[in-house]
């Protein structure tokens, strides 16, 4: 049939909203005992549809009117976001051990998440954007109340629900303003429209803008994330930190390029202040975070305000900035959460940072693998982390925004004092009892991603490269 | 002026005369429903049932009527007045506006619409909040409960009458009430036999009997008629929602429920009895007028809603729920399906306009 | 009058007249009958009990799962109703389009009900 062959750009989102499908009925006929199997077919299914984005050709093809855009931009990203969920399903496997989660709704829940996530990057369209924006979100809601039994957890669902609805709200109300101003959802339409759409135009772009930057975690709409990144089940927390954080930063780039190009000048600002405010406060509230996960939070906060300066720079190459900063940024966090999953005794989870103190002496390897993690977050030569900041920085520069770059580096500098600090109590404080032995999956996403942090510096062009093909495809 | 006088105000008094004329009529016919369910329910007890107000005590309803408003109207000192007050309008109010769309002969409709079904749906739909607002107002636990248990019940039944109106939509083509008795009067199962005056069997209750049954059903539990009555269970709700009613505001929702059940009996005779179109399109069959072959079919469906109200045990509220979701609604589900498949796959489906 | 009023207008006049019916039968007794309210007229009845406690109290969380199930389902029906009325124009693709949309919404069915959301005891 023609019209099935014209779906094969759309093959992974159908691999895994049909995959999706079939475990939930699989779960549904066979209960608790299909939890741990069912964790292994989600991430074969991930494997797969990341398989199917990767023979996806680089050209960029429309699908369904337009709404449904793949092309370079959309496969780097989607290709990281994939990745961001794997990597959670690899750590979430002790978690659902416990009798009380033996739940097998968490894989499906992911699986459908990603293909939010997938549709999203891909959206052509301001509707098909809310419907990939809320199949994400409905479903990080559930999963962010996952452990139902724990009120912090059920707190931070609803409190993420509650919040998240705001955001989407708004998100619809501006996209309904654009709509009205110009009459079209499509993007390229609203590009052809935009320069003369007035000050209605602009109210709807900044609505849209906070729908997506609550998405992104970025100040002003970053209220949510301590409290849901504290509540919620660390893996989950892995989750939040990483794909989805992709995937509305795709959609934060390819809407304001592809369908804003005209008023560029005015969605700079926006992003401008986002991009200071977030990462002023997420080096400064960081500060005095004891829950490691809180901290997290904040730092994941300021990570997305240097990422935003990628986009601020509204070039290419901060686009490519930005591309290059997510993968290290995916990279990094699901390596330190996959340290902080480990920080269990006796089968509790400890998030204090306290609890890592002497960590260098109980368990040197981890030790060193989580500063490393720790230097490159804060962006201290050679690591990864340093490289990101850097292409961003740089692109800051070329495009004449030295203040925002001057004060992206004061910033880290901020912020390096308190991943400073941690690494600190874990080589100089006196030891707290030593930690349970990591299983094999936590290690092997230790493992790989400290070799990545460490290693980036001495082949750095394959990503670099992506990006920029990547990059290019937006133009 | 002439214009303004031709256009509208002329036409404006033609409608106000069409309605007042249908809501009579209809209010008296009801008059006459409720007479004749309490006698059909008498006759299978073997009592006599209203015998004394009038000739055959064909005049009781009317009693009843003044009876209702000579009584003492009564507002629980915990109620919400204005809700409390407004929940019977709504019920009837609303029960009553359903009457608009219906057509009762070719053309004889007060408002010729082409959304009639989903007017329809809205409107019974809507027939929820009368009770809801009713039980709540009260500030009762009888009248709270009972309005929960029957919005619950209510929503049950309404999916499956919308797929059940789905699969009429689908071999009518239209969503106006006019055109789907339009559409069984001439393709059907007596044309495909060869006997296209038999017109009975061009209806569609014989090629969707599933769906006219599950219709009926669902139809007598959107209503809340027995079995299905648990918002009333007088064993163990006392009255339902209404406990704190009396007098007229009373009589609005046993009014609106009576008008509900002559919408449904129509609705079934408009989507599967074939509407006003006579039996057999043969001689004497055709000089009666259609309104006549419409007020025959409403009545015969009544009838079997009166005969289902005095023969069926009332249904438990577990099995009830379980009738709705767990076999209902797979049914109408797969039904769908199947016609459309069908439709599909011999090409009988309606062809564009 | 043009044709949307010629269609519609008879609607509200009609919905007008009946509410308007409804309203007058409601005061009618307000005005005619005989009042003479007293406390234990006007209490909440329980059963020959004072009331214990406020009626407004908590329910059953399943009437809210009922509802939500409801939602779904009334906006599937509402979706196939355009559908249902071009289904002769819309050719093989219209007809498998809401083959899968329908089966979508079967295997989210299936799933409620081996949870025992459609449990009611």
């Amino acid at each position: 049939m023609n019209e099935a062959s014209a779906l094969y750009p759309a093959l992974p989102e159908l691999i895994l909203a049909g995959g999706a499908m079939v475990l939930l009925m699989i779960g549904a006929f066979g209960g608790e005992r299909a939890t741990s199997p069912m964790l292994s077919y989600a991430i074969a299914l991930l494997v797969v549809a990341g398989l199917a984005i990767a023979a996806m050709p680089d050209e960029r093809v429309a699908l369904f009117n337009g709404s449904f855009v793949v092309d370079g931009f959309a496969k780097f990203l989607k290709i990281l976001a994939v990745l961001g969920s794997i990597g959670t399903l690899w750590m979430s496997g002790d978690f659902l051990a416990d009798p009380d989660r033996r739940k097998f709704e968490y894989s499906v829940l992911i699986l459908l998440a990603t293909a939010g996530m997938f549709v999203l990057i891909s959206a052509g369209d301001l509707i098909a954007l809310y419907l990939g924006f809320e199949l994400m979100s409905l479903s990080l809601y559930v999963v962010a109340a996952f452990d139902r039994d724990n009120v912090q957890s059920t707190e931070a669902g609803l409190k993420y629900f509650v919040l998240g609805a705001l955001s989407s709200g708004m998100l619809l109300y501006g996209a309904s303003l654009i709509y009205g101003f110009t009459g079209t959802v499509k993007f390229a339409g609203i590009a052809q429209e935009a320069a003369n759409g007035g000050i209605g135009l602009i109210i709807g772009l900044v609505l849209l803008f906070a729908g997506l930057c609550f998405k992104v975690s970025a100040v002003p709409f970053h209220m949510w994330t301590p409290d849901v990144y504290q509540g919620a089940p660390t893996p989950i927390t892995a989750f939040f930190a990483s794909a989805p954080k992709v995937a509305a930063i795709a959609a934060f780039v390819r809407v304001s390029f592809s369908a804003f190009p005209a008023i560029a000048a005015q969605w700079q600002q926006i992003i401008i202040f986002v991009a200071i405010a977030s990462m002023a406060l997420g080096a400064f509230a960081a500060i005095g975070q004891r829950n490691i996960k809180r901290l997290m939070a904040y730092s994941s906060i300021g990570h997305m305000g240097y990422a935003l300066i990628g986009l601020a720079a509204a070039t290419g190459e901060g686009v490519q900035g930005v591309l290059v900063y997510m993968a290290i940024y995916v990279a990094m966090t699901l390596g330190t959460f996959a340290c902080i999953v480990s920080m269990r005794r006796n089968d509790k989870p400890f998030e204090e940072i306290t609890d890592l103190s002497g960590l260098a002496r109980t368990n040197p390897a981890q030790a060193f693998v989580l500063s490393m993690l720790l230097f490159s977050l804060a962006g201290i030569p050679p690591l990864a982390g340093f490289f990101a900041k850097f292409y961003v920085f740089l692109a800051a520069v070329k495009a004449g925004l030295f203040t925002l770059a001057v004060l992206g580096v004061l910033a880290s500098v901020v912020g390096a004092y308190y991943y400073l600090l941690i690494v600190k109590i874990m080589y100089f404080d006196e030891p707290a009892p030593a930690f349970d032995p990591m299983g094999n999956a936590l290690r092997s996403i230790v493992a790989v991603t400290g070799l990545f942090v460490i290693l980036f510096f001495a082949y750095p062009g394959p990503l670099v490269e992506a990006a920029a093909v990547a990059a290019k495809s937006l133009f | 002026m002439a214009s303004l006088w031709t256009d509208y105000i002329w036409p404006l008094l033609v409608i106000v005369a069409q309605s007042v004329l249908l809501l009579v009529v209809l209010l008296v016919a009801i008059a006459y429903v409720l007479y004749a369910d309490r006698k059909i329910w008498a006759a299978v007890q073997l009592r006599r049932g209203p015998n004394v107000v009038g000739p055959w005590g064909l005049l009781q309803s009317f009693a009843d009527l003044l009876k209702f408003i000579l009584k003492e109207p009564i507002i629980p000192a915990g109620a919400n007045k204005g809700v409390f007050l407004l929940a019977p309008l709504v019920s009837c109010g609303l029960a009553l506006a359903a009457w608009a769309v219906i057509p009762v002969d070719a053309g004889w409709v007060i408002s010729d619409i082409n959304v009639g079904v989903l007017y329809i749906f809205a409107i019974s739909s809507l027939g929820v909040y009368g009770i809801i607002m009713g039980g709540w107002a009260s500030n009762s636990k009888y009248p709270f409960l009972a309005a929960l248990r029957s919005a619950a019940q209510m929503v049950s039944y309404e999916v499956s009458i919308g797929f059940v109106m789905i699969t009429v939509l689908l071999c009518a083509g239209s969503l106006n009430l006019g055109d789907i008795v339009e559409a069984q009067a001439s393709s059907g199962l007596g044309r495909l036999l060869g006997a296209p005056w038999l017109t009975m069997l061009n209806w569609y209750w014989i090629p969707l009997f599933p769906m006219f049954v599950i219709f009926f059903i669902s139809a007598l539990a959107e209503t809340n008629r027995p079995p299905f009555d648990l918002v009333e269970a007088e064993s163990e709700l006392v009255a339902g929602f209404m406990v704190e009613y009396g007098s007229t505001p009373y009589m609005l929702f046993m009014l609106g429920e009576y008008v509900a059940i002559a919408t449904m009996c129509a609705m079934t005779t408009i989507l599967f009895l074939g509407g006003w179109l006579p039996p057999l399109a043969v001689a004497p069959f055709t000089w009666v007028p259609g309104i006549v072959w419409f007020t025959l079919k409403v009545l015969l469906v009544f009838f079997m809603f009166a005969l289902v109200k005095a023969f069926v045990p009332r249904y438990r509220y577990d099995q009830l729920m379980r009738l709705g979701w767990k076999v209902f609604l797979p049914i109408s589900l797969a039904m769908v399906a199947i016609v459309a498949g069908v439709l599909q796959l011999t090409g009988w489906a309606p062809a564009p306009q | 009058m043009n044709a949307l009023l010629q269609e519609y207008l008879p609607l509200v006049i009609f919905t007008g007249i009946s509410l308007a019916m409804g309203l007058a039968l409601l005061v009618a007794p307000f005005i005619v009958a005989y009042r003479q309210p007293d406390p234990e007229k006007l209490s909440a009845y329980e059963c020959g009990f004072n009331a214990f406690d406020d009626a407004r109290m908590k329910f059953d969380v399943r009437f809210y799962l009922v509802a939500i199930i409801f939602i779904i389902f009334d906006l599937e029906v509402a979706f196939l109703f355009p559908w249902a009325i071009t289904f002769g124009q819309l050719g093989v693709f219209g007809f498998w389009s809401m083959m899968v949309f329908l089966a979508v919404l079967t295997v989210g069915f299936i799933y409620e009900w081996k949870k025992g959301a459609l449990e009611w005891d």
